[in-house]
């Protein structure tokens, strides 16, 4: 199908390099599960795979996380307004900096540039969230710091491998200057090795369709994504959706946090538009744009044909307007380490306007408080230890038709819980309850799912404990008369004579035998519970998860322990409600 | 030849999503088969009859049966038909909800439609006991045994009949679950308990408790189905043992698979990984690629050196994924050693539809058997795999199962066009690339053994089975640049035949989770006796004199935090500070090898032990030879296909599998039997060798 000097589009073609390239995306993926050595990359799954263009633009990713998707072609371009052409086969490019198009500085970036002679072809890219980068707190999650410089090792655009040889003078800087580093030092090897085992793969599919198809084909298929996303759009119906969310605090004292979202489908077009949100703060849970912006397409994507291809075709369709200073576009030298809390808010946000938009798609809020818990310390004549761990959601938000399920993954945020046994294993902490919590949910003509407890006790003398999480004050929200979900709760020590409150994001320090308690919140509701299926609610007492009391006093359901409804006797409560 | 002179017979079945599979091998190497419709939801009934028919058939008395081996589905229909037993569940207190909760992965980051399966144990089922052990095995709190008296009464209440007992940390010492569990037995003697830390005692509380309830909930309906299975067999004669294939490539006397129905989970898949690895290895081929091809999916596994790999985690009861191995989330974890197969959604009857942009799709939805693809004429009409390999020539109208289910061209050429129209293409251009984007799914699996762990596939042969593996077989190796394709006898029920190539093996495995520096020889050294004993014990139990048992010990290993492991053999289970220093080195070795480094200064793991006990059969379970005792005729002659556009239509000799000599034979040709045809392209030459195996060679360029 070539004809002089261009070529055209053939759907088989395309859809045979584009299987290719998701092989290959897919396969850097399992090398890296396979090697990585923390539990951050090989429990939790907190990194991405994907292959760009030479122009920076993505064209396939593996399985991959949404938040880091939006950064990847911006710290690509700050590696390349680096280097220019001074970049050679054999090369891997490295970039952790929020300020050169990176996340933050856990989120390592590295690039394989793949060369055909002296012609540049593209990139494959592997971001991996690095356990540790130093900093003044270990897991670099710290809340309440107020320049990017506390925050540890910015690496700016370098070549962590050069012609093919590692850059050990590079690597010696970042061994001296984390914590934990042969577990950090390892998972970057693993990194680097998975870019160099998909080079070879990644020549295969240029040796089987040859150099120009190679590049035409790249091309097209962010065109292709293009179009599907336009038709997909224009199919939505034309209108606006506004709506608010907040953060408790900045982390730094300050005051609530608003995320402010007006979003607009008109035609083929999206925008969604962060005017009116809260200016950046002191503390540094600020997202920068790139990922405010990757997460923000995130939520557009669940409402269309999820088969579009994950690729820079979709950010052509939909814009995204941050304001600069505003708390989703911070100026340097913001520290952005804690963004992630954010990234849930942005996504809570745009969700809600989509919702104004699509009442009959979208459902309430996802439950949870961001929690992320850091433990860490150097006990004498031990190796140091440093337990990590992420646990942002309890489970999704009753939907027009259908509950949240308890316990349920939220796609956009897809990282898996530690293993209560693997957490005990590999670090001087026992879980001792991890739940369900009871009357949690938001209460709802289809409920959220129920928020959960964790607890930590610590089996070493001392431990630095940081602790980051929300949704204390403004708790994850219902729609359309459904309840929020129940907000969250720190508690140390409970049912002791040292038991206490604590903030929901702050660095201390535990003893020994000590307790933390963590109570995360449950999702939002749909709709008034008054109208929920008697029987649904009796189900839930029957299982213990609304209690007799609750399905009476918010769901005007008379029932028992053993979850027979009252039927006659809910019409009659339901009625003097009305 | 006659029948009438081989004494003795072994009989393998294995049941696949719609069909009964039956092989029937005499002592000299004679195969004869039998396919037919299952029969659920007692799948033990189309057994009974088929079994009959080919006796019957070819004239030999049950008593001549001397082995009779077993793939199921039955772990996988139970969990998606739900008709498992309601269980309860007795954990830790403070872990009730570890079966809900899961992990919280989605298989797809986008459809916010997803829901995970429902537990296996409603929460009301769900008990709590005072009790907790120390990840080192520590007893910190011994079992309160008076709080088992409520939980008796509740699942007396309840009418429970299977229980499952997981306690957190109970890989690392089992001695409270075992309390616990002997308590309720003695007060419910009726009660079936699946115990975790008998069963299988890996970490990971949540993925050990789904594997203990998964085996509690389908156990009772296994017992059954074998017991019903059993009586089946006594009654048409039928006297010898009846041994289940498990998931990790060994057989087991059914009444073990059916107490722990866990390890049968990959039966049938299993059975043909297996039957590729000893059919090869009695080839002389070391290494080469299974690609399984059936309606619906397309398997792929790897032999290196003559060994399949075992994967120590799979799932179970998750709907048919696209390409994905690393998909989490979509059903139930098991952690039963399995051999690594990879699966995607792409088979004979994938579906092929043009998207809103003019894009071409193929899979993973499935026209199934109901109504199946356009050209058999049930009243589907959406184009399929099937229907294009139909207008490429690659299978005859008439030559699906001995010409037993003929094909309609016409509807074939209906739903294609259609496809075509759309794309504004020639119908042929549609068809041949629907055949190329099937074969490129296809691959997704194949790549998924090899090359993500850094293998090259040039350097392995393809063994195509399945209905559709020796249809798309010459093409995927193009594709992979391999040289060689082999298709075995009775290639489109080659589990059923592979079955009868398996040994006896039992598995004992420990979690040992311990840096290399710290392992006290003197313990490790305990551990392994005990292993080593209680597998013997099985194969004792089997019948297996000592002299017959072949024992293996593998002590599973790893960078500290890594999470998938690599296999380090020991010679014994009498281990010094010497084993251990050769396990590092091994360890290293291995790493560099698999993963293109190794970290000298990181600290190396063990994290489990596994001992296989595996007993040696009198003779040996391949026959120097194989025949296909079937008379199928194709009808002969010539017919038109189609090759790409480098070939385009090719005037192509078309000939019976029976036809093909020793003697090489130059594609383009097509092989047609009874359940399968091979599409040899040109550049490929063909023959048959000694083992009735069709093997296909790229010509030199």
């Amino acid at each position: 199908m070539i004809t002089a000097g261009t070529i055209k589009a053939d759907p088989i073609k395309r859809e045979l390099i584009k299987n290719a390239l998701v092989t290959i995306a897919d396969n850097m993926i399992a090398l890296v599960i396979r090697t990585s050595r923390s539990v951050v990359v090989k429990n939790n799954l907190d990194f991405s795979a994907s292959i760009l263009n030479a122009d920076a633009e993505m064209v396939a990713q593996g399985l991959s996380l949404p938040g880091h998707l939006g950064a990847t072609g911006p710290a690509l371009r700050g590696c390349l307004d680096h280097f220019g052409s001074d970049i050679q086969p054999g090369d891997i490019l490295c970039n952790n900096d929020p300020y050169s198009g990176a996340s933050h500085l856990n989120d390592v970036f590295m690039f394989r540039p793949i060369f055909v002679g002296s012609e540049l072809i593209g990139f494959l890219s592997i971001i991996i969230h690095h356990t540790d980068m130093g900093g003044r707190v270990p897991g670099g999650n710290a809340p309440d710091s107020t320049e990017i410089y506390q925050e540890g090792l910015r690496i700016p655009p370098v070549k962590i491998m050069e012609a093919g040889k590692r850059n050990e003078t590079l690597i010696r800087i970042i061994r001296t200057n984390v914590r934990v580093s042969d577990m950090v030092v390892g998972d970057m090897l693993s990194q680097m090795s998975s870019l160099v085992a998909a080079e070879t793969e990644f020549r295969r599919v240029i040796e089987d369709y040859g150099v120009a198809a190679v590049r035409f084909y790249m091309s097209e298929l962010i065109d292709y994504a293009e179009r599907l996303t336009r038709q997909g759009i224009a199919a939505l119906p034309d209108g606006t959706g506004e709506f608010t969310d907040w953060i408790d605090e900045d982390g730094a004292g300050g005051p609530p946090v608003r995320i402010q979202v007006r979003l607009t489908v008109k035609g083929d077009e999206a925008e969604i538009d962060f005017t009116g949100t809260s200016p950046q703060t002191s503390g540094a849970i600020n997202p920068n744009r790139y990922f405010a912006v990757g997460l923000s397409l995130a939520v557009m994507r669940t409402v269309l044909d999820p088969t579009i291809p994950a690729n820079a075709g979709f950010n052509r369709v939909v814009k995204v307007i941050t304001p600069e200073g505003c708390f989703v576009n911070p100026r340097f030298p913001a520290p952005v380490g804690a963004r992630g809390l954010a990234g849930f808010r942005v996504r809570h946000a745009v969700s809600g306007a989509l919702a104004m938009l699509l009442p009959d798609r979208v459902g309430a809020c996802v439950g949870g408080s961001e929690f992320a818990l850091v433990l860490a310390g150097y006990p004498k004549g031990k190796a140091p230890f440093l337990t990590l761990e992420f646990h942002n959601v309890t489970g999704i938000g009753g939907g027009p038709d259908r509950d949240g399920q308890d316990g349920g993954p939220y796609g956009l945020a897809n990282i898996a819980n530690v293993p209560v046994e693997v957490i005990e294993a590999e670090g001087p902490v026992r879980v001792e309850c991890y739940a369900f919590l009871p009357d949690t949910g938001g209460a709802g003509r289809y409920r959220g799912a129920l928020g959960l407890v964790r607890e930590y006790r610590l089996l070493e003398d001392e431990a630095l404990i940081q602790l980051r999480s929300d949704r204390q004050i403004n708790p994850p929200y219902g729609l359309f008369g459904g309840h929020p979900g129940a907000p969250g709760r720190i508690i140390m020590n409970p049912g002791t004579s040292e038991e206490r409150v604590a903030p929901a994001k702050f660095i201390g320090k535990m003893k020994r035998g000590e307790l933390l308690r963590a109570e995360m919140p449950g999702a939002g509701g749909y709709g008034s519970p008054l109208e929920r299926d008697p029987a649904a609610v009796a189900a839930d007492t029957r299982q213990g998860k609304i209690s007799v009391a609750n399905a009476r006093s918010i769901y005007g359901v008379v029932t028992d322990d053993a979850g027979e409804a009252d039927l006659a006797g809910t019409e009659a409560l339901r009625a003097a409600r009305a | 030849m006659s029948i009438v002179e081989n004494k003795t017979f072994r009989l393998g079945v294995d049941i696949g999503g719609t069909f009964t599979d039956i092989v029937l091998l005499s002592e000299s190497g004679q195969i004869h088969t039998k396919k037919l419709l299952s029969s659920p939801p007692d799948y033990s009934e189309a057994i009974e009859v088929g079994v009959r028919e080919l006796l019957q058939d070819v004239g030999i008395a049950p008593g001549q049966i001397t082995e009779f081996i077993h793939g199921t589905t039955i772990v996988t229909n139970t969990i998606i038909e739900r008709k498992g037993e309601p269980i309860a569940l007795v954990t830790t207190r403070g872990f009730r909800d570890v079966l809900e909760l899961g992990r919280f992965r989605a298989p797809s980051l986008y459809d916010s439609s997803f829901r995970k399966l429902e537990p296996l144990a409603e929460r009301r089922l769900r008990f709590e006991v005072t009790e907790r052990v120390a990840a080192d095995g520590t007893v910190l709190q011994p079992l309160n045994e008076d709080e088992l008296e409520p939980i008796a009464q509740s699942l007396e209440e309840a009418g429970i009949s299977s229980l499952a007992i997981c306690f957190i940390n109970a890989y690392s010492n089992g001695e409270n679950e075992v309390l616990a569990a002997r308590w309720l037995q003695q007060r419910l003697p009726h009660l079936s308990i699946s115990t975790s830390s008998q069963l299988l005692p890996k970490i990971q509380e949540y993925e050990r408790t789904s594997t203990t309830a998964l085996n509690a909930y389908v156990r009772p309906v296994a017992e059954r189905y074998i017991q019903s299975l059993q009586r089946r067999l006594t009654a048409l004669g039928i006297t010898c043992d009846l041994m289940i294939m498990q998931s990790a490539g060994g057989i087991v006397p059914g009444k073990v698979a059916a107490q722990n129905p866990v390890y049968i989970v990959e039966s049938g898949p299993a059975a043909g990984v297996v039957g590729a690895q000893r059919l090869s290895g009695s080839l002389g081929v070391g290494n080469i690629m299974v690609v399984d091809v059936g309606g619906t999916t397309a398997k792929a596994s790897l032999i290196e050196d003559g060994a399949f790999t075992i994967a120590t985690e799979s799932e179970v009861g998750g709907a048919a994924a696209m390409g994905h191995r690393l998909i989490q989330g979509a059903g139930y974890p098991v952690q039963a050693p399995t051999i690594d197969i990879a699966e995607v959604g792409a088979g004979g009857g994938s579906i092929a539809a043009v998207d809103q942009a003019n894009g071409l799709k193929v899979g993973p939805r499935s026209a199934g058997a109901v109504p199946g693809p356009a050209c058999y004429d049930r009243g589907g009409t959406a184009a399929t795999v099937t229907d294009a390999n139909l207008i490429l020539g690659y299978i005859s109208p008439s030559a699906l199962v001995g010409g037993e289910l003929s094909l309609n061209r016409g509807r074939a050429e209906a739903a294609i066009n259609s496809i075509a129209e759309h794309l504004e293409m020639e119908q042929v251009t549609a068809a041949y690339g629907i055949h190329l984007i099937a074969n490129s799914n296809m691959m997704r699996a194949l790549n998924g053994v090899s090359s993500e762990r850094g293998r090259d596939p040039s350097q392995y042969a393809l063994f195509a089975i399945g209905g559709n593996g020796s249809v798309h077989g010459t093409k995927l190796a193009d594709d992979l640049r391999m040289n060689t394709v082999i298709v075995p006898p009775a290639s489109g029920v080659f589990s059923a035949l592979g079955l009868l190539f398996a040994d006896v093996e039992h598995q004992v495995i420990r979690t040992f989770y311990r840096h290399l520096h710290e392992v006290d020889p003197a313990v490790m050294t305990a551990t392994l006796t005990a292993m080593v004993d209680e597998a013997r014990r099985m194969l004792a139990d089997g019948g297996f004199a000592e002299d017959r048992m072949d024992i293996r010990i593998v002590a599973e290993a790893r960078y500290f935090g890594q999470m998938t492991t690599l296999p380090m053999t020991l010679a014994s289970a009498e281990v010094t500070s010497d084993t251990v220093e050769r396990c590092s080195t091994e360890f290293a070795e291995s790493h560099l090898a698999n993963y293109g480094y190794s970290s000298p200064h990181e600290k190396v793991q063990f994290v489990a032990l596994k001992v296989l006990g595996r007993g040696l059969s009198d003779q040996p379970r391949v026959p120097k030879q194989l025949t296909i005792q079937r008379n199928y005729q194709a009808a002969e002659g010539r017919r038109p296909v189609y090759f790409g556009p480098d070939h385009g239509w090719l005037d192509t000799p078309v000939i019976s599998r029976g036809n093909l000599t020793i003697e090489p034979r130059s594609g383009p040709v097509i092989v047609e039997e009874y359940e399968s045809t091979s599409v040899v392209r040109p550049g490929w030459s063909v023959e048959v060798d000694p083992f009735s195996n069709i093997v296909m060679r790229r010509l030199a360029a």
